[in-house]
């Protein structure tokens, strides 16, 4: 059955300030402050106060729509879109309608070019605490959200499948991360909205979908559903779903006779913003390479099979890591492990690599030994896994976990060992336990050091048996 | 000046006349500044910090603003003692003060009649404060709430260009048509109160970036040479005669002292009330959404889930005027009506704008009645359907649409009432009509 699938995401963007008054922008606190406690008169919406624009909100837009390949808005506005809603400070939302700050964009995803319809500024309403679930019987608000700037960008109907949809969520993600706008690591939240029809029935609408991961499985499960209808004959009505990813399924929040009625008008408040080739020009001079450059340029700079360097460009960090690590070591090797056994231990632990506590020349010299052959393959995947658990340097790791090529053939150097000294071997075995002692310590001669004591000790018992 | 002996003096008035809506705690009297022997009073809706701020109504009761706005810390700054928060229309929505949700203000001419509004009680209680008392009124216009009631009570009002004077720290009623402005006694007075707080803030984006200015400076220049006009959809159908004939004899004073006039037209006044009505509505239906009984100001038991508590507050606490421009300007604004009502008066007022500034371009300023009419009495406002209240604003919304400076000066009186007459400049030039009402003044 053919599907269409469209995507509005709302991303929050890691400014120094709130988007309508001086707070600073929680997204950046290491720590999740306590409730309100990051809010002012104006997030609060006490009356009499105003909002007034942030302009690095502004500036940073226009990355975004840049690197989106969008049409700039010669003159943009914000609008109010009203609403109640315990969430809203003034329960109105200060937003953009009829001129967003850009529009008609593309992107290229795995192959295929994705239509973008808009990108436009607003803030983030308050966040609700619901104490005891939500079937509760009170709810807190906490305005620390209240205010935080956000970017809607919304694509056109070109997804026909639930992975096109990740992908180009992944590659958006990866986009925003190169912009510095927005860091996945810390709190900053990107959530989307998708509207979903399958051939025979009406659009329907799923709100609330977080991040990168669930978005193939809230469409897979919603095509099923509506799927289903359909085989049984059923009409697909149109209506406003939720996803829940903790029950795995999309609910029911509206139907289209309970729709909202925003009643847009300008806010005015705030004047019109003149976005002028000046601005639109320092924005572009401002940008850094984007994920699809540095793609082409690890092809050609670093000669990286094309699969390897997708996958090295996806995230940020592995891209300036494989940079740094191609200096010192083979780069084609720097990106085999990047984009292999790094990401894989990294994606194990959902975590990124800066905040993984490896350090780069960890990387670089286990790199190093397992390019001179003193490691194999299995055991330097192995140290990266224990590196990442442990925080410690591969010499350590390897060292604690016998993980040196020398362990591999430990047993080989035992033997020898007792070979030449088969009067000390006779004399343990007689009970003369400083006999052991002097064979450890030819034993870890023999390896250079390479050796845990305690593994040698181990395999001389297993021999002398 | 003893603040207790005044306070008391302050309360037998507001007994009589129901001029304040909340009256300040006794304080020292300060000695500095340009404002230092200066009592000022501030309307409800500009906020004071640690002053119940409710805009006259019911749903604020309780509201006590955190900080304070900026033309009360410009005041504040220069030495005046804020004496109280006036009595107005809730939220601004009136033009007789009888819509507020504490008490009805009564005009000192005759109690029997109206302030005018919205900011009836800080222009009865101008009127009402004997000349011993310097007294300057901080008042607020969005389409002629500072002119109606200086008409109607015979002092002066000052409504600036919009974006001169802050708004940080003003309730909204349409924010893209509010103004602060000064009521006082004589012209001079609105002319330094008007310096103290004209001035770009940062706080207020809509607020305009230019060099403070002495408005006291030019005003006895006079008005030689001074061209006016006298836009005859001002003078006609529905103008009380009596007051016109009053507004004459000011315009041809202002003859006798050396200004020319000559009759002129503006054909997109009649346009402009539907227009205005339509913006401010829609604005003041978003700005009014957030009174909802949840973070300050009138609350209920809870008991049910929040639509129906939103609704049971709101309900209760905003009054019937409150209520009609609230649905008024919903359907405006909704999808399908946007671009009939809202878009469409939109357009009408960038009309109205380019009208006036084509006027500007030959004239210094325009003259006409402030109102149509002089207060009425209470009994004849009872009668009046909303609609005709609405057209009492004719002569107002125009100016205001435009964001252009107007000053209402004294001219005369008509059945024993006092009479407004409405000088209107162009944006920024407030020097102009502020020399012109002195001028006027100083003929009396
Ligand atoms: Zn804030």
């Amino acid at each position: 059955m053919k599907v269409k699938i469209g995507l509005e995401s709302h991303i929050q963007l890691n400014t120094k300030s709130k988007i309508f008054c001086g707070c600073a922008n929680p997204v950046n606190m290491k720590e999740e402050p306590e409730p309100n406690t990051v809010a002012c008169d104006t997030c609060l919406g006490l009356p009499g106060t105003k909002p007034r624009a942030n302009k690095a909100v502004v500036e940073m837009a226009l990355k975004v729509a840049l690197a989106l390949n969008c049409r700039m808005a010669k003159e943009t506005y914000f609008s109010r879109k009203t609403y109640f809603y315990p969430d809203m400070n003034k329960n109105f939302q200060i937003t953009q309608y009829e001129i967003p700050i850009a529009e008609k964009g593309s992107m290229e995803s795995a192959g295929k070019k994705i239509g973008i319809r808009r990108v436009h500024m607003e803030e983030d309403p308050a966040k609700l605490v619901h104490i005891g679930g939500l079937g509760g019987k009170h709810v807190l608000v906490d305005y620390n959200r209240a205010g935080i700037p956000l970017i809607e960008i919304v694509t056109e109907p070109d997804f026909t499948s639930p992975e096109e949809a990740r992908l180009y969520l992944q590659k958006l993600e990866s986009i925003l991360e190169y912009l510095g706008v927005y860091d996945s690591a810390s709190s900053a939240v990107m959530k989307s909205d998708a509207n979903i029809s399958l051939e025979g029935g009406m659009r329907i609408e799923v709100k609330n979908i977080t991040g990168t991961k669930d978005i193939e499985r809230a469409l897979k499960f919603e095509i099923m559903r509506q799927g289903n209808l359909i085989k049984r004959g059923m009409e697909v009505k149109r209506e406003t779903r939720m996803w829940n990813p903790d029950l795995g399924a999309t609910q029911s929040m509206r139907g289209k006779e309970e729709e909202a009625e925003y009643g847009y008008i300008f806010e005015s408040d705030l004047t019109m913003l003149e976005i002028s080739t000046g601005m639109v020009s320092a924005a572009k001079k401002s940008l850094p390479e984007l994920p699809d450059q540095r793609f082409r340029r690890f092809v050609k700079q670093y000669e990286l099979p094309e699969k390897v360097a997708e996958s090295v460009i996806s995230e940020l960090d592995l891209a300036e890591l494989f940079e740094q690590i191609a200096k010192r070591v083979s780069p084609k090797l720097a990106g085999t492990w990047i984009s292999g056994y790094l990401k894989k231990t990294l994606n194990w632990h959902n975590l990124r690599f800066r905040e993984s506590g490896l350090r780069k020349e960890w990387v670089i010299s286990l790199l190093k030994m397992f390019e001179s052959g003193r490691i194999t393959d299995r055991n330097a995947e192995m140290v990266i896994r224990y590196m990442v658990e442990e925080k410690r340097p591969p010499e350590k790791i390897i060292k604690k976990h016998s993980l040196g090529k020398a362990a591999l053939d430990l047993d080989a150097v035992v033997k020898k060992v007792l070979e030449k000294n088969k009067k000390a071997a006779e004399d343990y075995r007689k009970g003369e336990k400083k006999a052991l002692h002097f064979l450890v310590g030819q034993c870890m001669k023999e390896t250079r050091g390479q050796a845990d004591a305690n593994e040698i000790k181990k395999s001389i018992l297993r021999l002398l048996k | 000046m003893d603040y207790r002996k005044l306070e008391a003096r302050l309360r037998t008035l507001d007994r009589k006349y129901s001029f304040f809506v909340t009256i300040a705690r006794p304080q020292r009297l300060r000695d500095k500044g340009k404002l230092s022997r200066f009592l000022v009073s501030v309307k409800d809706c500009i906020c004071v910090e640690g002053l119940q701020s409710a805009a006259g109504s019911r749903i604020l009761e309780g509201y006590i603003p955190p900080f304070q706005s900026t033309v009360v810390a410009s005041v504040l700054g220069e030495g005046a003692t804020i004496i109280g928060k006036t009595n107005q229309d809730e939220f601004g929505f009136g033009t007789f003060s009888v819509n507020s949700g504490y008490g009805i203000p009564k005009n000192p001419h005759d109690p029997g009649r109206s302030c005018g509004g919205s900011s009836g009680g800080a222009a009865g209680l101008t009127a009402a404060l004997p000349d011993d008392i310097l007294h300057i009124a901080l008042g607020q216009s969005t389409g002629g709430s500072i002119s109606c009631p200086a008409s109607f009570c015979g002092v002066v009002g000052l409504t600036p260009t919009y974006g001169l004077v802050s708004r940080y720290g003003l309730i909204d009623y349409a924010n893209s048509l509010d103004k602060i402005g000064p009521i006082a006694k004589t012209v001079k007075d609105a002319a330094l109160v008007l310096s103290v707080i004209a001035g770009f803030d940062p706080r207020d984006s809509t607020s305009i970036k230019r060099e403070p200015e002495d408005y006291t400076k030019g005003l006895d220049r006079g008005v030689k040479g001074l061209k006016i006009g006298v836009p005859k959809e001002y003078l006609g159908k529905g103008v009380d005669p009596r007051v016109a004939k009053s507004v004459w004899s000011g315009i041809k004073k202002l003859e006798s002292l050396g200004a020319e006039y000559q009759e002129i037209s503006l054909p997109s006044t009649k346009h402009a009330l539907s227009a205005y009505y339509i913006i401010a509505c829609a604005e003041a239906s978003t700005n009014l959404a957030k009174f909802c009984g949840m973070r300050y100001g009138a609350s209920e038991p809870v008991r049910d889930s929040f639509n129906e508590y939103f609704s049971r507050v709101r309900t209760k606490y905003f009054g019937e005027e409150a209520k009609r421009r609230i649905l008024l300007g919903t359907y405006a604004r909704m999808a399908g009506y946007r671009d009939q009502y809202y878009l469409k008066a939109m357009k009408v007022r960038t009309m109205v704008i380019q009208e006036f500034k084509k006027a500007f371009k030959k004239f210094d300023v325009l003259a006409a009645p402030t109102m149509p009419i002089t207060a009425p009495r209470f009994s004849e406002i009872e009668k009046m359907s909303p609609i005709h209240q609405y057209t009492m604003d004719i002569l107002t919304v125009a100016p205001n649409l435009a964001g252009i400076p107007t000053l209402s000066v004294p001219c005369g009186r008509a059945k024993g009432m006092p009479v407004g007459l409405h000088l209107m400049g162009d944006h920024l030039q407030e020097e102009k009509i502020l020399r012109t009402g002195k001028s006027l003044e100083a003929g009396k």
